[in-house]
């Protein structure tokens, strides 16, 4: 089937880099576009855009820390971004069908599904309103590695999460609340109990965790509930997840 | 009555798209007898999540109680979200075999 044909100024937003940019790479042989005629427009097949990022984003972990660690805005590649929950949805969708086909995940792969839903959706029910700067969140997979990443730039655990438990004071204390209690008291914060799924989860599977708020991380090993609460020197303001499997 | 979860999609996730579901279902709601039975059929879910389940699951315990039963609950996503609903409600689903 023929790849739809996007111009240079659309190309340069799905890869999040300036016009200018696209011509340097089209000098060096770097990223060549198509010309309907010799001297016309250049021109960008998304399979080639898609293709040329990801094997340019080697480690999808590290591009998303890197943007969400970011004091400034970054703008990201549009197919590892997701501008509101329809986008997420849409993807998620993607990915529980990508995961279905993969004959060792048979059984567990709706699991891996609903944790990677539930995480991407807190980012979005606790920020709607109040994001910082960038709506929305990093979301890519790489299921040859068996890896979901996952992160947004909004307030983080400890902002949303006071406002029910105003007595926090710490990241790694909101963190290690949001992966244990049960919050009954919801309004006026929808926090559900989503991590607390995605803890109980991951304790009955071969499913592993890495999950930063603020400077708190958080590692949870496969088959284990056990929470490892540490300290990082980066502190982030939002959230930045790693799922493996 | 019987519900089926189905047609709500195979991938039910987040709180705004299970807020929606259940508004777009709760006019059928009305057409249930006083002393009829409420079924919930996730036969064909593939993807079930806490978020979405709580905000169509909810107001069906609320309003049905004991009427209410669960069934097709095999799939491991469903199961997981049931069990920490039940947690958070302190109530155990009845599931239908």
């Amino acid at each position: 089937m023929e790849s739809k044909l996007f111009t240079i100024s659309q190309a340069a937003e799905m890869l999040g880099v300036s016009i200018q940019t696209l011509r340097r790479w089209d000098d060096s042989h770097k990223l060549c576009p198509i010309r309907k005629k010799k001297t016309g427009n250049r021109y960008y097949r998304k399979d080639n855009i898609d293709e040329f990022i990801k094997s340019n984003s080697k480690d999808l972990f590290i591009l998303a820390k890197s943007w969400a660690a970011s004091e400034s805005e970054i703008k990201l590649p549009s197919i590892f971004y997701c501008q509101d929950i329809s986008v997420f949805q849409a993807r998620l969708s993607r990915l529980e069908r990508d995961l279905g086909e993969i004959q060792r995940l048979k059984k567990m792969y709706p699991l891996i599904s609903a944790i990677t839903g539930e995480i991407g959706n807190n980012s979005f029910d606790h920020n709607l309103g109040n994001w910082p700067d960038t709506l929305g969140i990093f979301f890519a997979y790489d299921l040859s590695k068996g890896k979901v990443i996952l992160a947004d730039r909004g307030q983080g655990i400890l902002t949303t999460l006071k406002r029910v438990k105003p007595e926090l004071l710490t990241h790694q204390d909101a963190l290690r609340v949001a992966f244990t209690e049960i919050i009954s008291g919801r309004a006026p914060e929808y926090r559900g109990n989503g991590l607390k799924f995605v803890r109980n989860v991951i304790a009955a599977n071969q499913i592993s965790l890495f999950f930063q708020t603020g400077d708190a991380q958080l590692r949870i090993a496969e088959n284990s509930p056990d929470l490892k609460i540490g300290k990082s020197n980066i502190c982030l303001r939002g959230c930045l997840v790693s799922i493996k499997f | 009555m019987i519900i089926s979860f189905k047609k709500f999609g195979t991938t039910l996730n987040g709180r705004q798209f299970g807020r929606e579901s259940f508004s777009a279902f709760n006019s059928s709601l009305k057409n249930i007898g006083k002393d009829e039975n409420v079924i919930v059929d996730f036969g064909g879910v593939v993807t079930f999540t806490p978020s979405w389940g709580d905000e169509f699951l909810n107001p069906l315990v609320s309003k049905f109680g004991k009427r209410l039963t669960l069934k097709n609950t095999k799939n491991p996503s469903v199961q997981a979200s049931l069990k920490i609903l039940e947690e958070v409600y302190k109530k155990k689903f009845k599931i239908q075999n």
